[in-house]
């Protein structure tokens, strides 16, 4: 129950990041913005390890393969690719399709660490991005609406 | 083209999610955390170099402006501990609910200077929806 909880509230987080990071970007461009996204979180993170105080062991940094490091290089790709799409498409496809991809990607990734085909996570998913789909349709009625007014 | 380009970005973050967690689980959450900010760190100032673009703080904009990446930790941070339980796809699914949520908060009621833009009733289908497939996703 804690881990779904955690979970949304992530979901919750990426909004409000996002709201501000736009506005940023719009103020001192997209690349200096990422530039303040890290160096603030880079330093939220030093700040959280002190207090912390976790253990590191630097024998460890050897036996992790390289991959396992790239996730914040990854973060920057997704950065710049996103601002290469979103003034190309309608925001209800560039929502719906990456969560398409985000939903099936991690429905992959779970079948090659279980080692398991999981049927519900794939209906469930198939279900999600109907409900998705539903909801942004709505939405681009009611902006199309505005627009005629 | 722009299609693909979009599939390929949800993909790269659902692959992003396993490599933080994978590191998280190794390394511990609060040494990943300064990991993974490090790294990203490290290439966007390499960018920055090679396209000779020069931080200037700009006088006037308020310090919350700044604060998405403090915040963004969190998520990172909350993403690898789910990990180690849930997998990736059920987190994606519950994040993208908690998304949801938060921007019809949001947009009802114009947080942050936004515009308004009241509640449709019809979202409950949708949202209903999403609902019973994460269900099916978390207990089946």
């Amino acid at each position: 129950m804690f881990f779904i909880l955690i979970s949304i509230v992530s979901g919750a987080i990426v909004v409000i990041s996002r709201i501000l990071n736009t506005r940023l970007s719009e103020k001192v461009g997209l690349l200096e913005s990422s530039f303040f996204n890290y160096l603030t979180g880079l330093l939220s993170a030093l700040i959280l390890f002190s207090i912390v105080k976790d253990k590191v062991t630097f024998n460890e940094f050897y036996t992790i393969p390289f991959w396992a490091y790239l996730g914040g290089a990854l973060g920057i790709i997704i950065v710049i690719l996103s601002s290469v799409v979103t003034p190309k498409m309608s925001s209800f496809y560039i929502t719906l399709i990456i969560f398409i991809g985000q939903l099936f990607t991690g429905i992959i990734i779970d079948c090659i660490t279980l080692k398991t085909i999981p049927f519900p996570k794939i209906i469930g998913g198939l279900l999600v991005i109907a409900g998705l789909g539903y909801n942004l349709h709505v939405d681009s009625e009611t902006e199309a609406l505005i627009q005629t007014n | 083209m722009y299609n693909f380009l979009s599939l390929l970005i949800g993909a790269l973050v659902a692959i992003m999610v396993a490599f933080n967690g994978e590191l998280s689980n190794k390394l511990g959450n609060y040494p990943a955390l300064v990991i993974i900010h490090l790294v990203g760190f490290i290439i966007i100032l390499g960018i920055m170099l090679y396209k000779k673009i020069k931080i200037s703080l700009k006088n006037g904009l308020p310090l919350y402006l700044y604060s998405a990446g403090a915040i963004s930790v969190f998520t990172v941070m909350f993403n690898n501990l789910s990990y180690a339980a849930l997998g990736v796809s059920l987190p994606v699914a519950l994040g993208l609910l908690g998304q949801l949520i938060t921007s019809l908060a949001f947009d009802h009621y114009g947080f942050l200077n936004m515009k308004k833009i009241k509640f449709n009733n019809k979202k409950f289908i949708g949202l209903s929806i999403i609902i019973i497939g994460i269900s099916i996703m978390t207990f089946l």
